[in-house]
């Protein structure tokens, strides 16, 4: 084994990665490796538009959530104006957590230790013993909570911690076509459904990012069962058939899967489908009508994943769609947060199965959420190993796939659906960040 | 179930009370409004010639009594106005 480079031949590892990427080369130990997770927490999720919320989380004044970007506790709170607001969760005045719930209803907050009353929109209001204290020498207007730059795309809050970051449209980069299908399912969008399953994993993000960027190669092996018991309406036979689309330079991407004779939009209440149909563009129809499973991953960490599953084994299947973040904690280690997104205007029968196939799919107890993650558990272990250390995994699926001239979606789009092109991008972008290329 | 809490200074009420307030939030007066910084318990007092709503902040052993006319006028205030209340006595 070659000695590992340390401290300043790190930045020479990072280019060596970089330029592997186009090569279809990647290596095994960024999977779990301290440094790497520290370069990451500044170079990555310190510059890049991270998720937060969905809007329906905090539909009402008051309502707030505490979410992490990076190892930064936010409060992200819709204020009494109706503004979002996303601010440090720690009190100005020595540091202390405000919001110590992970979501909550308050007009104010206030400090547990010495008793500092803000706004929930940040601004510092109350300052107990203010006169006699502080004797006219603290301005209140200094000492506000610390903001985070947010922006939204149809019910989704992002934040950056870089003032300099691009604006959330030209980031997502025309990805927004993809998005869609899970964010604008009727006329009125998609809602949350329930507040998210949150849980804490042995894997890295990145294995799971990657994955629902659209492995679709893994799903008739880790996820037979679905196949062989009648769960998931699709065959061993067909299942390469489909396509993958990413955005060259962003690092997003989507699998769509799609299986012969599948009838559009088939899992959907047909009513649904129909608005469906009205609130999409004839493009964005066109591609979904050939869609059985649709997985895309937000670079670096949100994820979806929108496919039909039968609540009974043989029975028709009901779709369902998953959003999930990937929250680093250290290096192999994930917090997992999964929603369940239904169509603000479906009815409550509906809204409820989907949230059932949801539940029967993913989440902790999921059946594909523990065929994944017994995986990721194992590969994250392996990539912590010392033999590791100098191994390289092939990301050469799909290298030479031409992009498909009938598409009518944007971006690099390539068949068939098993294909390691979405890879090749996403590490790409994130070799671009990791090198200081953003 | 009701459980016993220091006997408020402000006002003591007649039997029955503020110093007994269901645990579970209740529906039926006394109720209880909380979130994660503070609870309060929120009965009406019935006077001999009226009503009135009680706020009773258990915790700093506080209480005030609003008649109909505080209430409206609280109505149409503007959220600022209890942020400049704060600003003004945020309270130890």
């Amino acid at each position: 084994m070659a000695t590992r480079p340390i401290g300043s031949g790190a930045e020479a590892e990072l280019e060596r990665i970089r330029e592997g990427v186009p090569h279809g080369r990647f290596p095994a130990h960024v999977f779990n490796d301290q440094e790497i997770f520290d370069v990451e927490q500044e170079r990555v999720f310190a510059k890049a538009w991270c998720f937060l919320a969905h809007e329906s989380e905090i539909p009402n004044r008051g309502d707030y959530v505490t979410r992490y970007i990076a190892n930064n506790n936010l409060i992200v709170a819709r204020a009494e104006s109706g503004e979002i607001h996303a601010s440090l969760n720690m009190c100005r005045h020595r540091g202390n957590m405000m919001c110590k719930s992970e979501m909550g209803n308050a007009s104010h907050f206030r400090c547990s230790y010495h008793g500092w009353v803000y706004k929930n929109s940040g601004e510092l209001v109350g300052v107990p013993y203010m006169k006699e204290g502080y004797e006219g020498r603290l301005d209140k207007r200094d000492w506000g909570l610390i903001k985070v730059r947010t922006e939204t795309y149809a019910g989704l809050v992002f934040g950056t911690l870089d003032p300099n970051a691009p604006p959330l449209d030209e980031y997502l980069g025309g990805f927004q076509f993809y998005l869609d299908l899970y964010l604008k399912q009727g006329s009125s969008g998609s809602e949350v459904h329930g507040p998210p399953d949150h849980w804490v994993t042995e894997t890295d993000w990145k294995i799971a990012a990657e994955n629902f960027s659209g492995d679709g190669y893994h799903t008739p092996v880790a996820h037979q069962f679905g196949f062989n018991l009648g769960y998931f309406a699709s065959s061993g036979s067909t299942h390469s058939q489909g396509w993958a689309a990413s955005i060259p330079g962003r690092g997003h991407g989507i699998g769509l899967g799609h299986t012969p004779g599948f009838p559009p939009f088939a899992g959907f209440p047909e009513e649904l489908a129909d608005e469906m149909r009205r609130s999409l563009s004839p493009e964005q129809v066109e591609v979904f009508s050939q869609t059985r499973t649709a997985v895309g991953t937000v670079f670096p960490n949100l994820s979806f994943l929108m496919q039909p599953f039968s609540i009974v084994p043989g029975e028709a299947g009901v779709r369902f769609v998953t959003m999930r973040l990937y929250h680093p904690i250290g290096p192999g280690r994930t917090e997992m947060y999964s929603w369940c997104l239904v169509p603000k205007d479906a009815s409550e029968e509906y809204k409820r199965e989907a949230y059932r196939a949801y539940t029967l799919a993913f989440a902790q107890a999921g059946t594909f959420e523990q065929d994944d993650l017994e995986n990721w558990a194992r590969v994250t272990r392996s990539a912590g190993s010392n033999m590791a250390r100098d191994v390289e995994f092939p990301y050469v699926m799909g290298m030479d796939s031409v992009p498909d001239p009938d598409f009518p979606g944007p971006g690099h789009v390539v068949k068939p659906y098993v294909n390691d092109s979405n890879f090749r991008n996403l590490w790409s972008r994130w070799s671009d960040y990791m090198t200081g290329r953003e | 179930m009701s459980e016993a809490v220091p006997t408020p200074q402000a006002e003591n009420p007649d039997d029955g009370e503020v110093l007994h307030y269901p645990r579970d939030g209740g529906n039926e007066g006394p109720i209880v409004i909380a979130n994660e910084f503070v609870d309060v318990v929120v009965r009406k007092v019935e006077t001999r010639n009226g009503m009135r709503l009680e706020i009773y902040s258990p915790r700093r052993n506080a209480c005030v009594r609003f008649d109909a006319v505080a209430l409206d006028c609280l109505s149409y205030q503007e959220p600022e106005f209890i942020t400049s209340l704060l600003a003004r006595n945020p309270g130890p």
